[in-house]
Formats: structure tokens, sequence, C-alpha cells
């Protein structure tokens, strides 16, 4: 099997991964959806460098966290943060109240890129600190310390219910 | 005792901590509540952060994102389906749409090669397709059907250890009863069970093969341990995983 038929087959149960961990990041379903597009053209178009004794699923959240920030560049800081009044589209598949739901889309809104994406790959997407320094490129120590602000500028964001 | 602090009550919560560094942390929570009342809140945040996005994984995958990982593109398909060039700017709600369309013909031409393109190494009970190995006829069967918690000593293939890999996948252990014998892994995917090994196995001294489980080789056994996310399935969760169909 050659491996852009392996990678291409691999994403396939991937997939569902790596649009929760778009959403999280990118936040409005369009924008993640459209990240997701581009991560996987972005891999199908790398297939060769993916060494198959590495997870595939690792590869392609880092491929997805670097498109992210691709876009966030190329779409200039003012604009990547939603306007509140968009925030409602990431509520509107929920299980949570609508009310809660709008209030952890602006606080995830409000964070910083670096808190983020920590926060995705480690409590929505489950990854640990070791492995998502690894994907960061970062030391565990900075994960360890990026994950507690962006803890704490949530559940001040989220308030006293929190 | 050593005070406790944010980054290790969070370590805590996200369970980074070692067992006796956590056996510490229950021991300060039973007479704390201060501190139990920190690691309630992070551990709220963490659930209310699972309960926005965990939904996403059962939502539909749009089809704009599943063709892109059908079957590889026919060179012949690519004419019909280019979009033309210059037409002013492509709105960004909707890129690249002819794709779909390209990869829905591709993903045709492709089958048809498939299909045509069939051998049958081990009698008939392995496939290949794209290059890559498949479960076939009673393999395949074995796979889809038999339980190991009801083994039956007569079947061709016995199943070993079903479990959820780190890819999402379902994945079963096995070994071919008859000569050759071989042991496999098979994992579950839209194209059927895909064998990423498939090895001879060990007969023991009679000729028999031992217990499906304890008669993988090593080879095996290294691609389970690779894989395999929290443990190997139980009686009921492999009976529950057959009966939805190994998703």
């Amino acid at each position: 099997m050659n491996s852009s038929d392996a990678v291409r087959e691999g994403l396939i149960p991937l997939l569902p991964r790596l649009r929760r961990l778009a959403r999280a990041l990118a936040g409005q379903v369009a924008d993640a959806d459209d990240l997701v597009q581009i991560v996987l053209e972005r891999a199908l178009a790398r297939a060769a460098q993916w060494r198959p004794d590495a997870a595939l699923d690792k590869w392609v959240f880092a491929i997805a966290r670097n498109a992210w920030r691709d876009e966030l560049r190329a779409r200039g800081r003012a604009q990547h943060l939603f306007a509140p009044e968009e925030a409602g589209e990431m509520a509107a598949d929920g299980t949570a109240q609508p009310a809660q739901r709008l209030e952890l889309a602006l606080a995830l809104a409000a964070l910083p890129p670096d808190h983020r994406e920590v926060v995705a790959l480690v409590l929505v997407e489950g990854m640990s600190y070791g492995e998502a320094a690894e994907l960061l490129e970062v030391p565990v120590g900075t994960v360890t310390s990026r994950l507690a602000r962006a803890r704490a500028s949530l559940q001040a964001q989220l308030g006293k219910d929190a | 005792m050593n005070p406790i602090d944010d980054d290790t009550l969070q370590a805590y919560v996200d369970g980074e901590l070692d067992a006796s560094e956590a056996a510490r942390i229950d021991a300060a929570l039973a007479h704390d509540d201060v501190l139990a009342r920190r690691v309630q809140q992070a551990r709220a945040l963490r659930a209310q952060l699972r309960a926005a996005f965990d939904p996403v994984l059962d939502e539909p995958v749009p089809q704009r994102l599943s063709a892109l990982l059908q079957a590889p593109a026919a060179p012949a398909a690519a004419p019909f389906v280019r979009p033309a060039s210059g037409h002013g700017t492509v709105r960004r709600r909707a890129p690249r749409r002819w794709f779909v369309t390209g990869a829905a013909l591709a993903a045709s031409v492709a089958l048809l090669a498939v299909t045509l393109w069939w051998w049958r190494p081990g009698g008939e009970l392995v496939r290949t397709q794209g290059g890559q190995s498949f479960a076939a006829g009673a393999l395949e069967h074995a796979l889809d059907h038999a339980l190991a918690s009801e083994p039956d000593a007569k079947a061709p293939v016995a199943i070993g250890l079903s479990f959820r890999s780190n890819d999402g996948r379902l994945c079963r252990t096995f070994v071919l009863r008859r000569a050759p014998a071989r042991a496999g892994l098979a994992c579950h995917g839209d194209a059927g069970w895909e064998l990423p090994v498939l090895g001879a196995a060990a007969p023991v001294a009679g000729g028999e093969l031992r217990q499906a489980a304890s008669a993988l080789s090593p080879e095996v056994q290294a691609a389970v341990d690779a894989r395999l996310r929290g443990s190997v399935f139980d009686a009921r969760q492999e009976r529950a995983a057959r009966d939805a169909g190994w998703r």
C-alpha cells in the first residue's frame, strides 16, 4: 500500500475527531469545516511525509493546528475572532443550555491562540500534556502553564457557576 | 506534606499525576474544602467543553469532506471537472465545490478498477484493494460475526482480542486454523477489514493452535500494543461492537 492510499484510508475514521478539533479551534461550523478541508488537502499532498510508525491522528492534528495558525495569519487578528452575534452559530447543535453554550463560545473566542490550542488539544481532544507538547513543539511546562492560564481565563469569563 | 500548587492540581484533574501523587491529592481533598472546590471547578470546565464539542463526533460528515478521501482522482476524470479559470473570486463558503463531482467520478472509475483487480493469496481469505490487504470470505465473515466469548472450535477462524484502536477504528486479532496457520490483526474501516498484520502463527506441540488470544505472534502482539487505547473489550463490549457493525 503506498503512503497516499494509507493516509487517505486512515483519515476516513479520523474525520469526526478532526472536525471536533477544528470546531474547538475555529469556533464556527463553516469555518471549522473549511479548515478541515484545507487539512485534508494538505495531508493528502504530504502523504509521503507520513511515516507508518507514527500515529496518523497526531500527524494530521499537527497539520490542523498549523493550518489553523496559517488561517489566522492570513485573515488577520482582527477578523479571526468572530463577531459576538455570530457566536450563536456554534451553540446551534448543543446539548448544553444555549445560554451556557454561547457563553463558552465567547470565552473560547477571547482566548489568545496559544491558549486556545492547548484547550482544544488537551481538554477537547483529550491528549496528554506530553502529546500536546510534542505536537506544538514546546516543552511540557509550557503546555502546563498555558493550560493553567487558559483555564483561569475561561473560568473568569464563565463566572460564578463554572 | 508539600503544599499543592495550581499546576499540580490541574495535572491531577487531567489525569497526569502518577498514582502516588494522585493519592496524595485524594487525601488532601478529603479534608480541604477549598481545594475540593477548585478541583470541582476544573472538572466542571472540562465537562462543559466535552459537552460542547463531543456532539460534533456524532454529526454526519459533510459530503464535500468525505469526498476528498474517496479513491484518488483518475487522471482521465480531471478535464471534465476543471473549473473555469479567471471567473472572478470564488466565494470562501463554497471552496472548490467542483472537486466533489470530480472525486465522485474518480471514485467510480477507481471502484471499477479495484473490482477488476482482485487476487486471493491464502485461499480466498484475503483480498487486496489499493495495495492493501483486506479480509475476504470466511475470514471476513468471522470478523463480522464471530464472538471470542462464544468460541467455535470447528470454525476455520478463531477470534482473539477486540479493541478500539488509537485511530478510532475497531480492531480484532484472529488466527486461521487451517494450514498454513496464520495470525493477524484486522481493523474495520469503510472498505472492510483491513489487515495491517498477517503472519505465521506458531503452532504448539501436537500441531494444535493454542487459544486464539494466546497464539498471537509477537508481530501481532506488537501491532496490538501500538494501537491499543484503553483496554480490550469484554464479552459485553464485543457483542455491542458487533451489533453496531464495528463502527
